[in-house]
This record gives structure tokens, sequence and C-alpha cells, in this order.
């Protein structure tokens, strides 16, 4: 016996087999691919995934009752006695053994959670006819999840002629999609969970087909990929429904940055857009005050220490009020070294430098936004000039003064360089609303939390991988609503952590959130989005000129805050978790999902799923 | 220039620029109404390309000379600035 080749979880189960027999195997029983009867004369046996040279040759195998069930490929299934792992192991063809997990249908445990599968069964509904476009970090156009899906990839990385929409990038189809590549895994998860097909960690509406964005995450691109998408849906004539699970705080939080108007526009009949809520949930990135006529209210944040890459090196505070008022703006650094007030400038550049002893202090203070006519005001801190420094870290203030005040209200946003959230609001005007940014604040758009139906997982090599996060609850990370101008967003919450779907073979992960050869486990309201848009997906199926104010209602009155009333909004929940099965009521009755039923597995509209011993 | 049509994140762009010549700003141009026939050429000789006539928000690169001439616009709203996004998954 090779122990090297044999997963943790294996040996110990083997062990555990050699030294109690049957009964020492029934706690292994539930996590792996064993097959054990207590009291029973036959043997152990287990299912496991092999790892083996491509074209290698297993057949002389087959005399110790060990069936590798596949000819050729790098990654097998095989069945075999338990006792026979060893001799599986001496085979110098063989390079790993790892078990294989009984595993829910779908995504694991959050469809369950949320009844997709029972809506699937009752609708025999899989997107099919249904375009799913996913501006994201690209796709990994060769994973089986996405087998003659993909119709299109804009690569806006690379240097091409571009497409109508924008002359920047290159456009890929059929043989050629292999070109684009995704190194970070985030979109290939993404598309997996909205539509993804597998027996094991298929996605929401594995039917639709795929077109893919990977951009460069510049909101000017977002758009451009977002109208692109449509243009192919409108030319091939079919609904579409796009995914964003990407967003910022640079913007009014109200719904009028551009990004979010041009969402708005571009959304229509069969045209549908959602995005995710954001994760800022635990990080004070939003700051509120009341500034009264004639007083000074101070805001305070913090930066914390650095160094090296990581150093923060620019900080800013994105701020906005109501255009009938006017405030003047001051900023102190932490070692005491204050800039002048500066009040609303009308004409001209409204941008002032002071140079502090503890860093360059920019303030802008415009007059009012030509497009929500609110004030906004920007501060921006660097190091001094050419200082090789980070930017000094302690606790800066905002000051603000009451020039003419009629509302009062002020709100601000922290940014940094890196968009890493290392800048923090402290002390009483810390807020938890508001913290949702475009292009979630898009009316138009479908905005998602995240709700937690998994919070501890094996990893492939059996080794048990946990968060703090807490089960069946929205997730603490979510992002809180409303919008600056009170409207409701989130509109729903969906399952975002733990989520298994399809890694992307180009990025790099480590090894306890890879669950399976070709899947890992990814969080957050990223992974909730393309749940709603898979669901879309499957209500476009049905009637493909559904609007989204139609959608938006239907899925709100499917939603429900816990322990609240039907209809209740709630600033994290949305509307609610979503219930997949009461969209029933609004499509007729159609013919049941056949089901097939084989020896080891059943399908139940088009799904394969395992049957258990 | 007309700064009242610049959002605060492009004027303080405009100030590091060093080349009013080079087409480095992403931004976006809303304008007052659907572009009539000499707006649409404007734009056009910015390489911005409208999808449908009714497009009344736009996606270009442009320069800091580019800036200030769509700021004299009469039927230009507004130029924002362009800003860069994040993944949404989780730390």
């Amino acid at each position: 016996m090779i122990h090297e080749k044999i997963a943790p979880g294996l040996m110990v189960a083997l062990e555990d087999y050699q030294a109690k027999g049957a009964a020492g195997l029934m706690a292994h029983k539930k996590l792996l691919g064993v097959i054990v009867e207590e009291g029973s004369p036959r043997p152990a046996r287990a299912v496991v995934f092999i790892r083996c040279a491509d074209g290698a040759d297993f057949e002389h195998l087959r005399a110790n009752k060990v069936r590798v069930n596949q000819a050729r490929g790098a990654v097998r299934t095989a069945f075999l006695p338990l006792s026979h792992l060893g001799e599986l192991s001496d085979d110098p063809k063989i390079r790993r053994i790892i078990p294989s997990r009984y595993v829910q249908p779908f995504m694991d445990v959050a469809p369950g959670a949320v009844h997709l599968p029972e809506f699937r069964l009752q609708t025999n509904l899989s997107g099919k006819g249904v375009i799913i476009g996913i501006v994201d970090s690209g796709i990994d156009p060769q994973h089986p999840a996405f087998k003659d899906r993909i119709l299109r990839i804009w690569d806006q990385t690379l240097p091409g002629p571009g497409v109508a929409e924008g002359d920047y990038g290159a456009e890929f189809s059929g043989s050629l999609l292999t070109v684009s590549r995704d190194t970070h895994g985030h979109g290939t998860h993404v598309a997996a969970i909205a539509a993804g097909a597998d027996a094991t960690y298929g996605g929401v509406a594995p039917g639709a087909e795929l077109i893919i964005v990977k951009s460069s995450f510049q909101e000017a691109h977002i758009a451009d990929g977002v109208r692109y998408i449509f243009r192919i849906a409108s030319e091939l004539g079919r609904p579409a429904v796009v995914n964003l699970s990407l967003g910022g705080h640079g913007d009014p939080h109200d719904g009028t940055d551009p990004l979010s108007q041009i969402i708005d526009a571009e959304t229509g009949p069969g045209r549908i857009v959602c995005c995710a809520a954001g994760n800022e949930g635990n990080d004070n990135i939003h700051a509120q005050i009341a500034v009264p006529q004639g007083g000074n209210r101070t805001i305070l944040f913090h930066v914390p220490p650095s160094s090296g890459e990581d150093a923060v090196r620019f900080a800013a505070l994105n701020g906005w009020y109501a255009g009938q008022d006017k405030f003047e703006i001051a900023v102190r650094s932490p070692n005491g070294f204050q800039t002048p007030y500066q009040n609303v400038i009308a004409t001209g550049l409204s941008m002032q430098v002071y140079d502090l002893t503890d860093g360059r202090v920019r303030i802008s203070t415009p007059d009012l936004d030509p497009i929500n006519n609110d004030h906004n005001f920007l501060i921006e801190i660097l190091p001094l000039q050419e200082s090789r420094h980070p930017v000094t870290p302690g606790t800066w203030r905002l000051r603000l003064r009451g020039v003419d005040v009629h509302n009062g209200q002020v709100d601000v946003w922290a940014l940094d360089n890196s968009q890493r959230l290392d800048v923090l609001f402290i002390g009483r005007s810390v807020q938890d609303t508001m913290k949702i940014g475009s292009p979630g604040t898009a009316a138009g758009a479908i905005t998602v939390a995240s709700y937690t139906t998994k919070n501890h997982w094996r990893d492939r090599d059996g080794k048990a991988q946990e968060t703090g996060l807490e089960l069946n609850d929205i997730s603490d990370f979510s992002s809180e609503g409303p919008l600056r101008n009170g409207s409701h967003k989130p509109d729903l919450a969906a399952p975002g952590a733990m989520i298994a779907a399809a890694l992307s073979r180009d990025s790099t992960v480590a090894p306890g959130y890879i669950v399976a050869p070709g899947f890992r486990m990814m969080a957050g309201t990223s992974m909730a989005t393309p749940f709603v848009t898979g669901l879309v997906a499957l209500m476009l199926e049905r009637d493909p000129q559904l609007d989204s104010e139609t959608i938006k209602t239907r899925l709100r009155e499917c939603s429900q805050v816990p322990n609240q009333p039907a209809g209740s909004f709630d600033s994290k929940w949305g509307y609610g978790l979503i219930d997949a099965f009461k969209l029933i009521r609004y499509f007729e009755t159609a013919p049941a999902a056949p089901i097939v039923e084989g020896k080891d597995s059943v399908q139940i509209g088009g799904v394969q799923v395992k049957k258990r011993a | 220039m007309n700064y009242r049509k610049l959002d605060t994140r492009l004027a303080a762009a405009l100030v590091e620029m060093q080349n009013p010549e080079e087409p480095a700003l992403a931004v976006f141009i809303h304008m007052a109404q659907a572009p009539d026939s000499s707006a649409a050429t404007f734009l056009k000789d910015l390489g911005v390309k409208l999808s449908s006539p009714c497009q009344q928000i736009v996606t270009a690169r442009v320069s800091p000379r580019d800036v200030e001439e769509l700021s004299k616009q009469p039927w230009v709203r507004a130029v924002k600035l362009s800003q860069k996004l994040r993944m949404l998954n989780g730390k």
C-alpha cells in the first residue's frame, strides 16, 4: 500500500474497518462513498475518484474485483472492496485515490433551502431558450458544466477590434472560446451557480445558454457589456437575464449614477438584470450625521498602519447631502493638523489641495450635481508628494459646518486605493445602513442579499473546513439597504454561503476550498445573485416577455423575512428569503418532470441524482 | 471648461493629467435628450457608437481636451468618470 496516494479520510476509514469491521465504518458511511451493512457477509465497498494517467488501462484489476468505470480520462471513478484499497494504490498508473461523497443533487444544500428542486420538478423548467449573460472575470470554457452552451465571449481585457458596443477587446465563439481564460475563478463560479450542468453541483438553470463578458471591471465597460449581451440576445430572438456580481461605493447610493441609469434604460420585457447587494455588512464604510444651522459636527475615520505592497496609499471619502443645504468641509489629521474650512465652490475647479504635515488632502466641493441636484463632496488623502510612506495612520476627522441648512443630513462612504476597505469609520456617526452601492442601486435591477445555507464542509481530502457564519440566517457580511433616497433595496435574499460550484482550471484556490475535482466553495452576495439570475431564467423560459417590475413583484411576493408579516421589508433581508416553490402560482399547470430510474441513480427532470446505498 | 457639468472625480482626475490630448479617461456622457444630428456627429468623432437613437447615456474614452469640448456642448448634461468596481465574493 502506498499511503501517500490515499486521501486521509479514506485511510482512516480503512484503519477503522481493519480494526473493528463493519461497525468501524458506520461513522464514515455518512460522509464517504462507503457501502456497508452491519451484520451482512458482504465486504464493505467503496466508491472513489482516482487520478491517473489519461490513457491508463485498468482491466487487469477486475480480477481483484476493482472496477474502474471509465476507460480513459485523468480523473475516473472506481468501485472496489475497501480492503483492496492498498492494491489499487500499488498500481503505478494511479496517482491519487479520493473518496466520493454522498451529495445532494444540484448545488448541495442551497437549492433545497429555497425549495428549488420542488419547483423544477413541478414545472420541468431548465432555462432552455433563455440567455444568461455574465459580466465578470470570465469563464473556464472547457469546464464540463458549460459544455456546448457558451454562445459568445467578449473578452474586454485582450487586445482586439472590439464589438459594436466598444472597440476594445476581442469576441470569441466556437472553437476559439478557449482563447479567453478565467484566472480569478469568480466568473466561472457565478456562471455555474446560474447555469452549470452537473449531476452533483448543477446550477439553477442548466438548460440556459451563456454569453460571457470578461470585464476590466471599469463601470463604463460593464455598461458596454450589458448592452452587448442584450444586443446579441435580440439578434437571436431570445429573452436574456444579465448577472452583475460586482459593485463599489463611489456613487451617490440613490440609483442616479450612470451605470444604474443605463441598467434602468436597458431593462424591459425579456431584458432583466440581477445585481449583488454587496458584502460590507460587517464593515463600517458608511457614516451619517445631522449638522444643524451654524453648528459643527465631526465624523471620525481610521486609517490603519500599513506597509509594503499592501500599504494604504490613498484614502477617500465620498459625501452626499441635499441640494438645498450648504456645508463647509475641513479635515483634521491624526496629529492635529487641519485644513481650512472649504465652502461650496460654484465656478471653476472646485478642488483645493492642502499639504499638511501628515499628508496631502484634496477637498472637492462643487455645486449641485446636474443629475440628482444634490451636493457631492470628495475628500482624498495621500502621502505628501514623493513620500514613500503610506497615508499617516490613526484617527482622521472630517469636520462639517452648517452654512445654510434645511435638511441637515450628510452621508459619507469610505474608499481606499485597493478597494480593500482598510479605511473605516469609527464612533457615533457609523451607520449600518445604505451600504448598497452601484449597480445594486439600479431601480430596474433585482438586487440580491446573501443567506447562509452551509457553514462547514469537507474538502477533497476529507479535511473538515468551516466558517463562522450563522447557519440558516442572513449572512452577516450582506450589505444593508435602503438607498439614500429611501428606496427599498435589497429586493430579496438567496443562498450565498457557502456555495459549491465550478472551479476554473486557470485559477488558484486554497486546497481547503476545493470540494471535488473541478468544484470549489465560495461565498458572497456574488453567489446569491446568480441563484436569482437562474431563477429568472426559469421564469423567462415560461414567459419570455416578463419585465423587471413583474418579475421583481413576483419574487418579492414569494419571499419572506422570518418572523415578520408577509410583505415586510428589512434593510438586510429585503423582502426576505425566496421560496421558489411559491412561484408555482404564476405558472400554468405543466406536466410533471419525467423520472427515469437507473441501477445506481435516478434522473428527474434532466437531473441525475445518485441513489444512496 | 464648464466644471458644473463634471463630477468631482473627473475634475480631480483632470488635474493629474499631463497630456491634454491623451484619451486616457473612461467616461459616461449624459445627454439632455436623445442626440440630434450634430450631437451624433460630435459623438462619432469621439469614437462613440450609438446603439439606439434614443440613447441618452453613452460611454467613451476621451482626453482632457475632449472633456473641455464636451462640457461646452448645450446638449451635454453631465460628464462623469467611470470608476473601477470589484467582485463581491467574500474576503
